[in-house]
């Protein structure tokens, strides 16, 4: 009885809420009806019901081409570069940024790091092109003027890897640092004062206070970019890669897109994209356990 | 399914109400599902309409594809212009059709085609350039067979395309018009005659001349610190010239059971020569003679500007683009920009024969074709028939004399006017029935070809042409029918190609023999060996 009437009392929250729900049921839900296609010698023309099954096959066949496990490789080099290297910066920047005294650099700067997160990759595909190429980048011009080699920033492997990380930051580096910025100004003040008045170093502060302060956010992130581990966004990757280091930069995403949508093998991207969720899935669970256990602090 | 239907219907039945509620002032006539199915809301007055067939007086709408390439004048669309406004008065008040065009990008148009033929919001009429692509429909079943609706609407079409009809015929039904292609010529090349006449060197006729003025223009780097000897780019009209002319193999069999087709083209991967040619490549690659960058350069842009700020010697393009244009063309823009710039056609590739075989284009354009699923098929035949009336084909690709164009010796000659590139800026994608203005004979061609351009390139730009013929073999060789195989593969297979020729043209010469060879091995196993497995399997059957 007074569950009921709590509803009535509050049903315009609850029509309120129809709305999101409705949101997550249709465009997220429904689709995973579709997911019988990588199960399904799928033809686009007969519908996805009146497809023949064919059990595993779709699957049996990607298990056997070399180009997948290249994929998945990469998508793992890739996703675990950004998270040695990407995953740190922002939060070294917004340490950086809350030990700054001067507000108005602070503001500054901060707006002038978010930037590159609002420039579409397409856009910074080229700018990539303009600096970073062999004979015609700014930056090999300018070596060449200084007597040194150009560096092949776009075509050697290793220099290849370092540009995306490097430019991945770039791009996101500013974006990220919000969530910590906030997270560092929830640390109650007094905490300093009295480190300051105990004599501790400004580096001891941070060590003891700020990054304590702000590890519950920092575990949450690490989680959810661990689950992230297989997902690979489209566009940095297509964008900045090209041949002549393909072998490093197709990822599990463009091979999708290649499959899927450029050779119409809908069957082969769906099982791939199957694969690339419970992979996800086991990915993220493991380190929600693995962090529950060991700092008692996860998402589920 | 039908059950999770429902409730995906009935929620968003409820989801819609209450947008309505909450003050949307719309009508209340749709419901979820209607209206999610906007697009399709007009199949209801087909349906009706479909037993009456031939002499109905229902208006009836037909959904027809066209590129859109960006390149429309301010003011207009490809799906809204001078043109398409001609089409409606004249073909489609007639008969009683609305006429919409749907635009697909050119460059995601397999992509588009692919999602909207799964989705069926296709357009009534669709074509591309693809083979592979327009198999693998007809295969799961996705074309209507034209042959009968052809039969009887189609009396021009038959008369027009006449012999061409049969490339759109797999496996015994018309599941697409193919239109006829009536340019031939693939790739010409041009070099600097200012910078031969600086070297005192004269225009070279052979590889191993061409390879020493190109290494003569490095030394001297007559195009300043960036001089590029050899336009380079990874494109086809970059490097199939060049690997055609290494090709020791002639024979039919050889080119059925030791190359691949990959789109509409032929590709002699397990040709003997295909690795010298490479070598080659390599060889300038090392020497500094092509290109240190034409691994980036995908869509020929660099190359263009290049050669057009004065930095390229030797040029290779597709035949025509570097003279069309008129006063803008490639050739033009280098000579303002470049005082005393000069080119001159060349043939600069020769074969172990010492003839200069290069590849031609097969005398067939794009694929035009009907989902099975439009209802529109007969109107789609008729509006192809209608364009294959002289009078049309001539407006459509001209306009008006006097306004348009202007008679020059009796042949239609665009005037590059405002008012022509209102009418005319896409054409080509507008007059999908041929590739290109037949006037009768390759000669009248010719005349017309070289009355297109500008008065000073006239003759070299006609040279260059008859250059492009010569030797020239029509490619792909043809199946009875598109493989299975290559349709599967052709995008993976392309990709392979490039890294193959990227690794090895890139490679240390000491090291090439290994890349290539990696590079090869790992083409074959991803798809060429399943490729030539059936191609194999074909051409024994076919003997």
């Amino acid at each position: 009885m007074v569950r009921k009437s709590y509803v009535l009392k509050h049903w315009q929250l609850y029509i309120m809420l129809i709305l999101p729900l409705a949101y997550f049921f249709v465009f997220k839900y429904l689709p995973i009806y579709g997911v019988t296609i990588a199960f399904k010698d799928f033809n686009v023309f007969k519908g996805i019901s009146a497809s023949e099954w064919v059990g595993l096959e779709v699957f049996k066949d990607i298990f056997s081409q070399k180009s997948f496990y290249v994929a998945l490789r990469n998508t793992f080099m890739l996703n675990g570069l950004d998270l040695v290297f990407g995953f740190p910066a922002p939060i070294i920047l917004a340490i950086c940024l809350n030990e700054l005294r001067l507000q108005k650099f602070k503001k500054v700067a901060q707006t002038m790091l978010y930037l590159p997160h609002f420039i579409s990759w397409v856009i910074i595909g080229g700018i990539v092109y303009q600096v970073f190429a062999t004979n015609y980048g700014m930056i090999n011009l300018l070596l060449e003027d200084l007597g040194i080699g150009p560096i092949p920033f776009l075509s050697e492997k290793n220099a290849w890897l370092a540009t995306y990380t490097s430019v991945g930051i770039w791009q996101s580096v500013g974006w990220g640092s919000i969530i910590y910025l906030a997270a560092i100004t929830g640390i109650n003040k007094e905490l300093y004062e009295a480190a300051e008045v105990d004599g501790a170093s400004r580096l001891r502060r941070i060590w003891h206070i700020t990054i304590p302060g702000i590890r519950t956010t920092i575990i949450v992130l690490f989680i959810l970019k661990i689950g992230d581990m297989v997902d690979i966004g489209f566009d940095r990757p297509f964008i900045i890669g090209n041949v002549m280091v393909r072998d490093y930069s197709d990822v599990l995403s463009t091979y999708i897109y290649r499959i899927g949508l450029q050779s119409g093998q809908f069957s082969t991207a769906t099982a791939v994209g199957l694969f690339q969720a419970v992979v996800g899935l086991v990915f993220i669970l493991t380190a929600n356990y693995v962090s529950k256990k060991t700092t008692d602090e996860g998402i589920i | 399914m039908k059950a999770l239907k429902r409730m995906g219907s009935l929620l968003f039945t409820v989801t819609l109400c209450f947008a309505l509620i909450v003050g949307c002032s719309s009508n209340s006539t749709g419901t979820g599902n209607n209206n999610s199915e906007g697009s399709k809301s007009t199949t209801t007055p087909r349906s009706n309409q479909d037993s009456n067939k031939n002499e109905s007086k229902e208006r009836v709408k037909l959904r027809v594809e066209v590129f859109d390439r960006g390149n429309a004048p301010e003011g207009l669309t490809v799906t809204n212009n001078l043109m398409t406004e001609y089409v409606q008065k004249n073909f489609g008040d007639p008969n009683n059709i609305d006429i919409e065009y749907v635009a697909i990008p050119r460059s995601e148009e397999i992509n588009s085609l692919n999602v909207q033929m799964a989705a069926g919001t296709a357009p009534d009429l669709i074509f591309t350039y693809n083979e592979g692509a327009a198999y693998s429909w007809a295969q799961q079943g996705g074309l209507t067979d034209l042959g009968p609706i052809i039969d009887e609407h189609g009396p021009n079409i038959k008369n027009y395309l006449a012999d061409s009809l049969q490339y759109g015929v797999f496996e015994g039904t018309q599941y697409a018009v193919v239109a006829r292609r009536v340019n031939l010529q693939k790739y010409s090349s041009l070099i600097r005659k200012d910078w031969l006449d600086q070297l005192q060197l004269p225009v070279p006729t052979t590889t191993e001349e061409t390879y020493e003025t190109l290494k003569a223009f490095k030394e001297s780097n007559l195009g300043g610190q960036r001089t590029i000897p050899l336009s380079f780019a990874l494109a086809p009209d970059s490097y199939e010239p060049v690997i055609w002319s290494f090709i020791k193999e002639q024979s039919d069999e050889a080119r059925y059971l030791r190359s691949v087709t990959i789109g509409s083209r032929e590709y002699p991967i397990l040709m003997d020569g295909h690795k010298d040619a490479l070598q080659f490549l390599n060889k300038l690659y090392n020497e500094g003679l092509l290109d240190q960058d034409f691994a980036l350069d995908k869509d020929k842009k660099k190359k263009e500007e290049n050669f057009v700020n004065g930095y390229t010697g030797l040029y290779m393009a597709d035949t025509g683009t570097a003279f069309g244009g008129g006063e803008n063309s490639v050739v033009m823009t280098l000579e303002g920009n470049v005082e005393g710039a000069e080119v001159v056609p060349v043939l600069p590739w020769t074969d172990f024969e010492g003839k200069n075989r290069q590849p031609a284009y097969n005398p067939s354009g794009m694929y035009i074709m009907v989902p099975s699923f439009s209802e529109r098929a007969e109107e789609a035949v008729k509006y192809l028939n209608w364009m294959a009336q002289d009078e049309v084909i001539q407006y459509m690709a001209f306009g008006e004399e006097g306004l348009h164009h202007d008679l020059v010796n009796g042949y239609p000659v665009g005037n590059s006017s405002e008012e022509a590139q209102k009418l005319l800026f896409n054409s080509g994608d507008m007059l999908i029935i041929t590739n290109g203005i037949d006037f009768g004979s390759p000669e009248k061609n010719n005349e017309y070809n070289a009355l297109s351009v500008v008065e000073k390139h006239r003759e070299i730009a006609t040279i260059s042409r008859e250059y492009a013929n010569k030797d020239a073999v029509s490619q792909p060789i043809k199946f009875e029918k598109p493989l299975d195989s290559e349709a599967k593969y052709s995008v993976v297979m392309l990709e392979k190609y490039e890294e193959l020729l990227v690794k090895s043209i890139m490679a240390k010469p000491d090291s090439f023999d290994q890349t290539y060879e990696a590079a090869l091995k790992d083409f074959m196993d991803t798809a060429g060996n399943e490729v030539i497995q059936e191609r194999t399997a074909m051409y024994e059957a076919m003997k």
